[in-house]
């Protein structure tokens, strides 16, 4: 039986957005040494790393809202058909 | 390593060290009444009956991931290597960012199969007790390496709060005693509620030492000329080597984390698919609150106390958080406060890896190997037994650390990454043969181990990688070269094939 779902590892552009967003997120894309200018103290480049971050943080969000839907519990209400309380 | 002298601690330190103490028991005790049938069932003493809300899920995610360490061993490393060091705040997010490729998956086989640790899933998929004990062996070894770690950080932290008052080794048995209680009590819930608490207090105390810093040391452009002056390297962009570095600890850490045999049992515990959902959304933008901040007090630190040698640099926060404290009496008690924070989260990270290491026991060795006719509870409390037996064996090894063989008690990340390929690659590839699985895992073992030994490091990449890229080779060439059976095919599709 297949079962209509959704699942990241399976979308090519989950892939794609992963792998520029890990590259942007690693500094070899800055002249080595160099800091100026400086933004409040910290230099420009620490800013963009915080950027693409940030950006990775989205496509996380992105991802586990629109990427991911594996209709996991399902068939547990079928079998079960309980509930788990907290504590 | 230099533990946190914190002059001002004293009976204050103590105070607020009972007072959490006890917090903590009555979180376990009530825990234990509320839920007396723990007891009977691996799943809700392991896995809180595999009920846990996005709040708790979360905050037990956190406190599995952010230890005491993170606190008081991270700024003094952005100190003496600067901005290089900003790369402590996206590998935590890569952490969540690897958990997206195979945590769908594994939590629809953790519901289909109820499982109940990592190895539960790899014994299901590959049927082979070679497989099977390899890797509980090396989840066992690596989570006593791991909570070895965390009771020697309990014992200098909480000497070092209370000023020495409280000697290193009554600070490691007191808490230790405190864990397995509650952990005893309430299993799962107790440890994920602690968590929270604990989490809680760390968030606290990180941001009133950051404001504290910000407001007595300057923030960060003080930081700037001083570094701009005396050592322009901390502020440039890192070089070829830098880079490297920067990447093998992405990469390290976001697969490496992702794979802890804790961490992924708390996949299993989410109550539902939306809960895990939204617990990772929330975790992925903590680091910035984080490792964001504690990076920034290393920063800030580097202005505040210049020129310090290595060692010294070890006790930056305590030396931050005494200057706060003596500044004014707001900040007197948010310091011992944070230290408690700080003892707190190496408390939380040893329980929840305590309990793991207690959950293979009992599910992946006793129940499956040796007497799987066993109730359920006596499969409980033979792992809380022998969790307890090395515990104590690990507290013996706490108070006397070895002179020799040190090395064998560093082995973590490394071993317990060559574990990934079984988990993931085994939730996709039905044609993944087991023989190249465990021939995969024993040589990235075997590779990642003598390299740490012998400190090989080759392009700067850590041994664990290099491990892991020659298991993943094997797993993959060896499963093209023998293929698999018609059977193993068939149980395989019959596992993972409805996806």
């Amino acid at each position: 039986m297949k079962r209509k779902s959704k699942e990241p590892v399976k979308s090519p552009l989950v892939w794609i957005v992963f792998v520029v967003v890990f590259a942007a997120i690693n500094p070899w894309y800055f002249p080595a040494g160099s800091f100026e200018p400086l933004i409040w103290g910290v230099p420009y480049w620490a800013w963009i790393i915080l950027a693409a971050s940030l950006a990775l943080s989205v496509f996380v969000t992105w991802v586990v809202c629109c990427q991911w839907d594996m209709g996991a519990d399902d068939d547990i209400g079928d079998d079960h058909g309980q509930d788990h309380g907290e504590g | 390593m230099e533990s946190v002298e914190l002059a001002f601690g004293g009976t204050s330190g103590i105070v607020v060290l009972l007072a959490y103490g006890g917090l903590m028991l009555a979180v376990g005790l009530i825990t234990f009444l509320r839920n007396r049938n723990i007891h009977e069932s691996l799943d809700e003493y392991y896995l809180g009956g595999r009920g846990l809300g996005v709040m708790v899920l979360f905050f037990t995610f956190f406190a599995t991931q952010y230890s005491g360490n993170t606190v008081v061993g991270y700024p003094p490393t952005a100190y003496r290597i600067g901005y290089q060091y900003l790369v402590s705040v996206p590998f935590f997010i890569m952490i969540i960012a690897v958990y997206l490729f195979f945590a769908p998956r594994l939590y629809a086989m953790g519901r289909r199969f109820s499982l109940l640790t990592p190895v539960d899933w790899i014994d299901i998929r590959f049927k082979s007790k070679a497989v099977t004990i390899l890797a509980a062996t090396l989840m066992l070894y690596a989570l006593g390496n791991y909570l070895l770690e965390q009771f020697v950080a309990i014992g200098q932290g909480v000497s070092g709060l209370t000023g020495g008052t409280i000697p290193y080794q009554v600070g490691v048995v007191f808490f230790i005693v405190i864990m397995v209680a509650y952990s005893w009590l309430g299993g799962m819930r107790s440890v994920a509620y602690t968590d929270t608490i604990q989490g809680i207090a760390l968030l606290f105390g990180v941001f009133m030492l950051l404001i504290g810093s910000v407001i007595y040391f300057g923030g960060p452009s003080a930081a700037a000329e001083v570094m701009r002056s005396e050592a322009p390297e901390k502020l440039g962009a890192p070089d070829g080597g830098g880079v490297a570095h920067w990447f093998s600890l992405l990469a390290i850490v976001g697969i490496g984390a992702a794979v802890y045999p804790h961490a992924v049992q708390r996949i299993f515990s989410a109550r539902s698919e939306a809960t895990l959902k939204r617990s990772f959304i929330r975790m992925a933008y903590m680091p910035f609150i984080t490792a964001g901040v504690v990076f920034l007090v290393g920063i800030i630190g580097i202005a505040a106390f210049p020129g310090l040698t290595t060692g010294e640099s070890e006790q930056l926060v305590g030396r931050i958080a005494n200057a706060l404290a003596l500044e004014n009496p707001l900040f007197y008690w948010a310091m011992i406060l944070l230290f408690g924070g700080v003892i707190a989260a190496i408390v939380s990270t040893a329980d929840s890896v305590l309990l793991t290491f207690s959950s293979i026991v009992s599910n992946d060795l006793y129940g499956r190997f040796i007497d799987p006719q066993a109730q359920e509870h006596r499969k409980i409390m033979v792992g809380k037994l022998i969790g307890l037996v090395a515990v104590v064996v690990l507290v013996i090894i706490a108070w006397y650390p070895p002179s020799t063989l040190y090395q064998i008690f560093v082995l973590k990340f490394e071993l317990l990454i060559q574990a990934a390929p079984a988990l993931v690659l085994g939730l996709y590839w039905t044609s993944l043969n087991s023989r190249a699985v465990f021939i995969g895992m024993l040589a990235g073992t075997l590779l990642a181990s003598t390299m740490t030994f012998s400190g090989w490091k080759p392009l700067g990449v850590f041994s664990g990688l290099w491990g892991l890229s020659l298991n993943v080779a094997v797993c993959v060439i060896g499963s093209l070269l023998l293929g698999v059976t018609r059977e193993a095919r068939a149980h395989a599709v019959e596992v993972i094939g409805e996806y």
